[in-house]
C-alpha cells in the first residue's frame, strides 16, 4: 500500500514535470506564431503531395487548382489553422507525444528519410548507448574508489580527490571535449600517432565484418565516454565517499565489527547497505546535468546521436525537429528519474515502512 | 543582520579556500572595472563583430609571448603610421611629400601579409598620386604600389575631399598589381624569370628576402632595416594626405592571439569577465531571493499555500534544464536578458524546497513562539525571525548557484544560441569551435575561454566551501 503510494506520488510528479514542458514548449510555440508555420509547412507538403497525385487525374488546370483549394481548406480545418492557437493547444499536445510532427527541413536518416519519427528512432540507441556506458563506468569507478577513500578520509589521496571533484564539477563537458581533441591533435603532430578520432561514430568507409565494425565503434566512443565520466566521476566519489564515511562511524557498524565480522562483510551488509539510498539521491539528482552533458559531448564529437542532432536542428533553424527533441529529452530524463526512483524503494526500507 | 554578515565573512576569511576564493573574486572585479572603463558599452556590435575593426591584424596566429619558446624567430606584429611628411621636395610643376616608415626586420620568416592604408586625402584641382616603395637592407629598393585618387565628379566643388570616412586600404599581398611590380624588381636585380602570376599571395616572401633555390618557399629572409616610403606628390601647395599607415603582418599577436578574423581575443576575453559575472551574480542573486521568500512564505504558512507551492516547486526543479534552454533561447531568440530569465526561473524552486524544511525547524522553536506571545505580525515574524536564521546559509546557496548560472550560460553560447551583441567566453569558443580551430591545433583560441569559465566557476565554489563552517557551525572551531 505506502509503497504504491510513494509511487504513486512520484510518478504524478514526473508525469507533472512531462506535462509542464509539453504546455510550457507548446504555448511558447502558438504565442510566438512558430506553431502556425510548423503546420502550414505541414499543409502545405500534402497538398504538394496532392497535386501530383491529382494532377494524373484533373486534367483541366482550373478544376484541379479548385480541388486543391478545398482539400488546403479540409486540411487547415483538421489541422486547426483556421482557430486561434490556444484553441488548438490540446491538439498540439497530442501531435508531440505521438512525435507527429512531420518532416525535417533538411536533416535526414542514414536511409534518406526525413521523417522526425524515423530521424529520432536512428538516433535514440546511439545516445543511449553513449550515456549508458558513461553512467555504468563512473557508477563503477565512484563506487570502488569512493568506498576506498572513505577508508582513509583526510589523507592525501583524499584531499586530492576532494579538489578534483571541485574542479570536475566546475569543468564544462564541451570544454572537457575540446581539450581531449586537442590533447589528441599535439600527440598526433609531436608523435604521429593517431591515438582517438576527433569525431564521428565510424570510420569512413567503416570496417567490413561484425568484430572490426565492433572495434572502430568503440574506437570513436572512447573519447566521448571519457568525457562524459571525466565530467560526472568526480562528484560522483564524493558523494559514495561521504556517505559510506557518515555511516561508518556509526554505532551498529562498531558493533558490528566488534562481533569479528570481516571487513568485507561490514562494508558490504552494513556499511553500503545503509549508505546506498543517499547514494542513490546523488546519482537521481546528477541525472538532470548528465542529460545535459550528453548534448554538448555529442556535439564536440559529432557523435550522431540525439544530442548532435540538437545542434544541426538549432543551425538548420528546424523548430520541429527541435520540439521534438525537447520532448525527447525530458521524456528520457523523466523515465530515468521514475527508474531511479522504483530502485530507491527497492534500497530504502524505510520509505516502504513508514 | 549586518553584524551576522560581517562575520560571516570574517569566518570566510579564516580558511584558507575562502581567502583562495575571495583573492580570485576581488581580481576578476578589477578586470571588469577595467573592461567596461576601457570599452565602449556596446563593445560587441561596434568592435567585436564589425571585420573592418580588425581588417589589420593577422589571421589565427598564437599570441607573442609564445615566440619565446619557438626556435626560429617569428614576425611580430607591427602597424607603422605617418601624419607628417618626412621631407618635402619642391619643384615647379608640384609639390612631393615624402612619408618615411621605418621598420626592423630580423625575423627567420617573411611578414604573413602587408597592407597600406591611407587616411583622407584633399586636392584642390588634380588628384594627388601616391606611390609605396620599400627600401632594403641590401640598398635596393622595390616599387610596391601607385595610386591615384578619384577625379572629381561632375559639379562637385573644390577641395576635393577623398579617404575620409573610410581610408584607404590595399591589402598588398594578394593585389595581383603588386606582383607584376616585384616580378620586375626581381627580373631587374636578380636576373629572376617573369612569375607576376604565380607571386600574388606570396610578395612577401620576395620584398623581405633574397632567392634561395634552397628554401621552400624559393626566397629566404633576408634580416635588417627597412624603410617604407610613401611619396604623394601634390600638384598645389595646399593638397595634402592625413595619415599614411603601412601593417607589417605578424605571426604572432598581442597577448592571446587571434581568431580567423583577425580579432585579438585578449580584448574579448577581457571583456567576457564583466559579462560571466553580471550573468552569474544577478542570477544568482535573484534566484535565491525568490527562492528564499517563496521558502519562508510556504513553511510559515502551511496548508494550501504550501502544499501548492511546494508542488510548483517540485514539478518546475525536475525539469531538464539545458534542453528547455535551448529550446526557449531558439524561439524566443537570443537575447541575454531572455537568458537570464530563464534562468532564474527555473532556479528558484531548488532553493524553495530546502529553505521551507528549515523554516518548519524554526517555526516551531521558542524564539518564534515568544514573538507570537508578543503580538508580533505573520510578516514580521517572517522577517526579523526567521530570515536571519537563514541568512548565512541563503548567501552561502547565492555563492554556490552562481557558477551554475555562468556554466548554463557558457554551455548556451558554445551550441551557437548566444545574445551575439554581448562576446561571451562560450561565444568565442563557440566560434573556435564551429571553424575548426579544435582540429587543427590553435589552442590559444579555445583553451583560454574555457579556461576562464572553469577558474570563475571554481572561485564561486571556493568561496562557497569556505562558507561551509559558517553555514555549518559543527565545523567551526570554538571561539566566543
Amino acid at each position: 500500500m505506502t509503497i504504491a503510494k510513494t509511487l504513486a506520488i512520484r510518478g504524478a510528479t514526473l508525469v507533472g514535470v512531462l506535462f509542464a514542458v509539453l504546455v510550457m514548449v507548446v504555448v511558447t510555440l502558438g504565442a510566438t506564431g512558430f506553431s502556425d508555420r510548423m503546420l502550414t509547412a505541414i499543409v502545405n507538403e500534402e497538398v504538394r503531395g496532392l497535386r501530383q497525385g491529382l494532377a494524373q487525374t484533373i486534367r483541366d488546370a482550373d478544376e484541379l487548382e479548385a480541388a486543391l483549394r478545398d482539400h488546403r481548406q479540409e486540411l487547415e480545418a483538421s489541422y486547426g489553422l483556421d482557430r486561434a492557437w490556444y484553441l488548438r493547444l490540446p491538439q498540439m499536445i497530442g501531435r508531440v507525444i505521438r512525435l507527429d510532427l512531420g518532416e525535417a527541413r533538411t536533416l535526414k536518416t542514414a536511409d534518406g528519410s526525413s521523417s522526425i519519427t524515423a530521424l529520432l528512432r536512428e538516433r535514440l540507441p546511439r545516445t543511449m548507448m553513449l550515456v549508458t556506458t558513461a553512467s555504468f563506468i563512473t557508477a563503477g569507478f565512484g563506487l570502488f574508489f569512493g568506498v576506498k577513500l572513505a577508508t582513509r578520509v583526510g589523507s592525501r589521496l583524499d584531499r586530492v580527490a576532494s579538489l578534483f571533484a571541485a574542479t570536475s564539477n566546475a569543468l564544462p563537458a564541451w570544454w572537457a571535449g575540446i581539450l581531449l581533441i586537442l590533447l589528441t591533435y599535439v600527440i598526433l603532430s609531436t608523435f604521429g600517432v593517431r591515438v582517438f578520432p576527433p569525431g564521428g561514430m565510424y570510420s569512413a568507409p567503416p570496417p567490413e565484418g561484425g568484430i572490426p565494425r565492433l572495434l572502430d565503434l568503440m574506437w570513436h566512443a572512447a573519447l566521448p565516454v571519457i568525457t562524459l565520466v571525466l565530467i560526472s566521476v568526480g562528484s560522483w566519489t564524493y558523494v559514495v565517499r561521504t556517505m559510506v564515511m557518515n555511516t561508518a562511524q556509526e554505532d551498529f557498524v562498531t558493533v558490528a565489527r566488534a562481533k569479528g565480522l570481516p571487513e568485507g562483510t561490514v562494508m558490504r551488509s552494513h556499511i553500503l547497505r545503509v549508505a546506498a539510498p543517499p547514494i542513490l539521491t546523488g546519482l537521481i539528482l546528477g541525472l538532470a546535468s548528465s542529460v545535459g552533458g550528453a548534448i554538448l559531448t555529442e556535439t564536440v564529437f559529432n557523435w550522431p546521436g540525439m544530442g548532435r542532432l540538437y545542434y544541426d536542428a538549432i543551425l538548420s533553424v528546424d523548430e520541429s525537429v527541435v520540439v521534438a527533441l525537447t520532448f525527447m529529452f525530458t521524456l528520457i530524463y523523466v523515465s530515468a528519474r521514475f527508474t531511479l526512483e522504483v530502485l530507491y524503494i527497492v534500497v530504502d526500507p524505510r520509505v516502504r515502512y513508514s | 543582520m549586518t553584524e551576522r554578515l560581517r562575520t560571516t565573512l570574517g569566518e570566510l576569511l579564516t580558511s584558507t579556500t575562502g581567502k583562495v576564493g575571495v583573492a580570485f573574486l576581488s581580481v576578476m572585479v578589477l578586470i571588469s572595472i577595467y573592461a567596461l572603463t576601457a570599452n565602449p558599452v556596446d563593445f560587441g556590435d561596434r568592435l567585436w563583430n564589425n571585420p573592418a575593426a580588425w581588417a589589420d591584424n593577422p589571421k589565427n596566429v598564437p599570441p607573442a609571448w609564445t615566440g619565446l619558446f619557438h626556435g626560429s624567430r617569428r614576425v611580430n606584429h607591427s602597424v607603422l603610421e605617418a601624419i607628417a611628411p618626412a621631407e618635402t621636395r619642391l619643384s615647379t610643376r608640384f609639390v612631393e611629400r615624402v612619408y618615411a616608415l621605418d621598420v626592423d626586420f630580423p625575423y627567420d620568416e617573411a611578414p604573413t601579409f602587408t597592407s597600406f592604408s591611407l587616411e583622407e586625402a584633399v586636392y584642390q584641382q588634380r588628384p594627388p598620386s601616391v606611390t609605396v616603395s620599400v627600401t632594403r637592407p641590401d640598398g635596393r629598393t622595390v616599387n610596391l604600389y601607385r595610386l591615384v585618387a578619384p577625379a572629381p565628379r561632375e559639379n562637385e566643388p573644390s577641395p576635393y575631399r577623398r579617404y575620409e570616412s573610410t581610408p584607404f586600404r590595399v591589402h598588398l599581398t594578394g593585389e595581383p598589381s603588386v606582383a607584376g611590380e616585384v616580378s620586375a624588381f626581381l627580373q631587374d636585380d636578380f636576373g629572376m624569370s617573369d612569375q607576376s602570376g604565380s607571386l600574388v599571395g606570396r610578395v612577401d616572401d620576395a620584398v623581405f628576402g633574397v632567392p634561395d633555390a634552397a628554401s621552400e618557399t624559393g626566397f629566404r629572409p633576408l634580416q635588417g632595416a627597412y624603410r617604407i616610403l610613401v611619396t604623394a606628390r601634390f600638384q598645389d601647395e595646399n593638397d595634402y594626405i592625413g595619415r599614411v599607415r603601412f601593417v607589417v603582418g605578424g605571426s604572432q599577436f598581442g597577448l592571446m592571439g587571434t581568431d580567423s578574423l583577425g580579432r585579438d581575443l585578449a580584448r574579448g576575453l577581457v571583456f567576457g569577465f564583466p559579462v560571466a559575472l553580471t550573468i552569474g551574480l544577478i542570477t544568482a542573486i535573484m534566484a535565491t531571493g525568490i527562492g528564499t521568500t517563496m521558502g519562508i512564505i510556504s513553511g510559515y504558512t502551511g496548508g494550501k499555500t504550501d502544499i501548492g507551492i511546494q508542488r510548483f516547486s517540485d514539478v518546475l526543479s525536475n525539469i531538464p534544464l539545458l534542453p528547455i534552454l535551448l529550446f526557449l533561447a531558439f524561439i524566443l531568440g537570443q537575447k541575454l536578458w531572455i537568458v537570464i530569465v530563464i534562468l532564474i526561473l527555473f532556479g528558484w524552486p531548488g532553493m524553495t524546497i530546502v529553505i521551507r524544511s528549515m523554516v518548519l525547524q524554526v517555526r516551531s522553536g521558542q524564539l518564534v513562539e515568544a514573538s507570537t506571545a508578543l503580538g508580533a505580525s505573520r510578516w514580521r515574524i517572517m522577517l526579523r525571525h526567521i530570515f536571519p536564521q537563514m541568512a548565512p546559509f541563503v548567501f552561502a546557496q547565492m555563492i554556490f548557484f552562481t557558477p551554475a548560472a555562468i556554466l548554463a550560460e557558457a554551455g548556451l553560447s558554445f551550441l551557437g544560441l548566444g545574445d551575439p551583441s554581448i562576446p561571451t567566453w562560450g561565444q568565442i569558443l563557440d566560434q573556435g569551435f564551429r571553424t575548426g580551430a579544435v582540429y587543427v591545433g590553435y589552442w590559444w583560441w579555445v583553451f583560454p575561454p574555457g579556461l576562464l569559465i572553469v577558474v570563475t566557476a571554481l572561485t564561486f565554489v571556493l568561496i562557497a566551501l569556505g562558507m561551509e563552517r559558517v553555514v555549518d557551525p559543527r565545523l567551526r572551531t570554538v571561539r566566543q
